[in-house]
């Protein structure tokens, strides 16, 4: 078959649904399941099964009338077998079980039921991007019962807020892909309204490094205002692609220099009224104090006749006149 | 200007008090909120987190080791111009900082440069606002000293708010715009000339009288055992209730908890310590030994009661501690000597400081809890509340020594020491 191929670095991913299926998470779910990605396992599944051809696992159970989702993402072409597991009111002869793909009917389909339990199987390969999408089980009888499996390409982590840098500056863009194995990454510009990607050999502006295949890092140096702007990183996998937009803000090293003169002058000014303040109250205080020794002074021309006790206090305002 | 027999006590006090409010806010508080910087930076430069952390190591280290340097100026030139200078100096690092391009430009600008600055503000401005007041010293300080927990508050969150706007970059070039306040500050403390200034003498003089000054030198030690004992829980006690299997959020509440209550603890014992007669540094024994207490019982407490009761205690009496720690060195060695007395002080008792945490750290990965560090940390602080027992005038009833003790103190201490060398300072 054609899948073979692309089979031959075979799926961590189905052992990590198998374990994941075994962790028991399908059963009891009857609202929409959160996002199941590859399990952190596939490391170490991957050893153990190198080149078998398991097919992963992959079920849901559908109690009500509630329709039932299950998000998966899938990075490489594998065998691929759903399972739908439907509990019926009654009588599990009269009813009708349908796949669906969009709009087109699935064949391939295996059931069987125990009891008023009914198991459903669809057993498919997916080998490129056109198979991804949603397929659905359907149970028909007095209400229409209904699970969907929801195949995804892994998504890619960029920075919400902004990055700001400064013109002259070097800035990193980093761009990150959570249990993913090695890909290829581009990345592009915006300029205007297009993407324009990125051409690493024209100038050493541009450095593109990846330390490991989980994460890119896009090296800007020698900023200007132009850089400003969208940048994305698209990471491409056999299945598909996903990619992540990360701002970037040029600012030039006046922004910040307003407010910092701003502040510099005030300290300025609050200094000066300080120092002005005082040299006033001095100027002040050494007028009253003039006028007070000018009378003291009198005075002790007046006493010096009395005795030699005097000298003491003439001695300290002579110090303080002097200073 | 006549030379005071007795310091204001009020008045131009007043404005000195606020000066250092702002000082402690500006030092410390940008100190404590570098954690905000330490993320971007280790983003920016790629490099690890330890070397980063270095930047507010080497600041610290040196704001403490060059206090005395801080100190033997403003005897000289008097508190203003040195605190002045050490506010440009401390905003031109920031300033050099923001146009670093490497993590060496930040350890000299910031680490060096910065940090110089800070060491000739902070001591200068203490031992001034302790020449201003005798009566109320203790609330003075413990009032100027809220300025370190209340800045925390509000650094941190102003910090991140500048970095989401203008980036590290833009974001230090602000800081450093908010450290030129320092020179404001600087501009605040009027020279204040005390009757027993012209007595002590010069720098050099003071210093030697100082090292031969048996009280002082043990207040030295007691405070050294104190500091090592006193940043620990800091560092600590949020691993140690992680370990408790607190959640963060609870933990963070604790964290303020223990911060507001330090608070109230300085201003409280600040007004304490003046209402109550006698040496202050009976008060400061009794805090440090509550202090140490706490500290000593903290790993004994399981239940979340226990812990947070236990915790208010801390944060209470360590905040307590603090404005009585720099009241008692007035008494000590008089206000004419308390320039170069708080700056060799503030050197030795940083050994102490840089010694606690590694060595909490330490017994934590040696014994697995944090029981052995908190009893230790406990210890090292009883020890230091025992040495406080030696100093002079303890148990007497005594009220603070007069200027012209200190003043005849002085001079015997210059006399017996001009005895033994030939030359004069």
């Amino acid at each position: 078959m054609r899948a073979l191929p692309g089979l031959r670095a075979l799926p961590l991913l189905l052992l990590g649904l198998l374990a994941a299926g075994r962790a028991g998470r399908a059963d009891g779910e009857t609202s929409v399941s959160p996002f199941t990605s590859l399990p952190i396992r596939e490391e170490t599944t991957t050893k153990h099964f190198n080149s078998s051809l398991e097919t992963p696992n992959i079920s849901l159970t559908v109690r009500s009338s509630v329709p039932v989702e299950k998000n998966i993402t899938l990075e490489r072409p594998s065998n691929i077998e759903l399972t739908c597991q439907f509990i019926t009111s009654g009588n599990v002869n009269s009813v009708n079980v349908t796949w669906k793909k969009g709009n087109k009917q699935l064949e391939n389909i295996h059931t069987n039921a125990t009891g008023s339990i009914l198991y459903t199987q669809y057993m498919f390969i997916i080998t490129d991007s056109k198979q991804m999408g949603s397929y659905s089980c359907f149970l028909e009888e007095e209400k229409e019962q209904r699970g969907t499996f929801n195949f995804k390409v892994p998504e890619v982590q960029g920075k919400n807020k902004p990055l700001i840098t400064y013109v002259g500056d070097s800035v990193v863009l980093i761009c990150k892909c959570q249990h993913c194995s090695s890909l290829n990454w581009t990345w592009y510009s915006n300029n205007g309204s297009a993407q324009v990607p990125i051409d690493v050999q024209m100038n050493d502006k541009y450095e593109i490094k990846g330390t490991n295949a989980n994460e890119t890092r896009l090296k800007i140096t020698h900023l200007s205002e132009d850089n400003k702007g969208s940048y994305w990183c698209r990471a491409a996998f056999p299945l598909g692609e996903s990619e992540q937009r990360v701002e970037l803000v040029v600012l030039s090293y006046l922004v910040p220099l307003k407010p910092f003169l701003g502040i510099a002058a005030e300290v300025v000014i609050v200094v000066a009224v300080i120092l002005l303040y005082e040299t006033h109250t001095q100027k002040k205080k050494k007028l009253t104090d003039d006028g007070k020794e000018f009378e003291q002074i009198e005075q002790l021309k007046s006493d010096d006749s009395n005795g030699i006790e005097n000298n003491a206090p003439r001695h300290r305002k002579n110090e303080s006149v002097s200073q | 200007m006549a030379h005071r027999a007795e310091p204001p006590d009020g008045g131009w006090g007043w404005m000195v008090v606020l000066s250092a409010f702002f000082q402690s806010a500006l030092v410390f508080g940008v100190l404590r909120s570098f954690g905000v910087f330490f993320v971007e930076l280790v983003a920016a430069f790629e490099e690890q987190a330890a070397r980063v952390s270095w930047i507010a190591s080497i600041g610290i280290a040196v704001q403490q080791f060059g206090s005395p340097v801080g100190s033997a100026l403003s005897t000289k030139y008097g508190p203003r111009p040195v605190v002045m200078a050490g506010g440009i100096l401390a905003a031109s690092g920031m300033l050099l900082a923001s146009l670093a391009t490497t993590l060496t430009h930040l350890y000299l600008s910031i680490g060096l440069l910065s940090g110089s600055g800070w060491a000739l503000t902070f001591t200068p401005t203490l031992a001034c606002l302790s020449r201003y007041f005798s009566r109320r010293r203790s609330l003075a300080t413990g009032l100027a000293l809220t300025g370190v927990g209340l800045s925390s508050f509000a650094f941190a969150p102003l910090f991140q708010w500048l970095v989401s706007l203008y980036a590290w970059r833009g974001a230090l070039l602000l800081v450093s715009a908010l450290s030129l306040h320092l020179v404001a500050c600087g501009a605040l403390l009027r020279p204040l000339s005390l009757m027993e200034d012209p007595v002590v003498g010069g720098p050099g003089a003071q210093l030697t009288s100082l090292l031969h000054h048996g009280p002082f030198l043990r207040y030295t030690v007691a405070l050294t055992l104190i500091n090592t004992g006193y940043f620990i829980p800091y560092v600590h006690l949020i691993a140690h209730l992680q370990d408790l299997d607190w959640d963060p959020l609870s933990a963070a509440f604790l964290v303020s908890v223990v911060a507001i209550s330090d608070l109230v603890g300085r201003v409280a014992s600040g007004w304490l310590g003046d209402a109550v007669p006698g040496p202050v540094a009976r008060l400061l024994m009794l805090w440090t030994t509550l202090t140490g207490v706490s500290l000593a019982l903290l790993p004994v407490a399981h239940t979340p009661t226990a812990l947070m009761a236990l915790a208010v205690a801390y944060g209470f009496t360590s905040g307590a501690l603090t404005p009585v720690a720099f009241s008692v060195l007035p008494e000590l060695v008089g206000t004419g000597r308390i320039y170069c007395g708080l700056g060799l002080v503030q050197m030795v008792e940083s050994i102490g400081g840089l010694l606690g945490a590694p060595l909490s750290g330490y017994l934590r990965d040696v014994t697995g809890n944090y029981t052995a560090s908190f009893v230790v940390a406990g210890s090292f602080l009883l020890a230091g509340s025992g040495i406080l027992m030696t100093l002079p005038h303890f148990c007497s009833l005594a009220s603070t020594s007069k200027p012209q003790d200190r003043i005849r103190e002085a001079v015997e201490t210059k006399v017996s020491l001009s005895k033994e060398e030939p030359e004069e300072d």
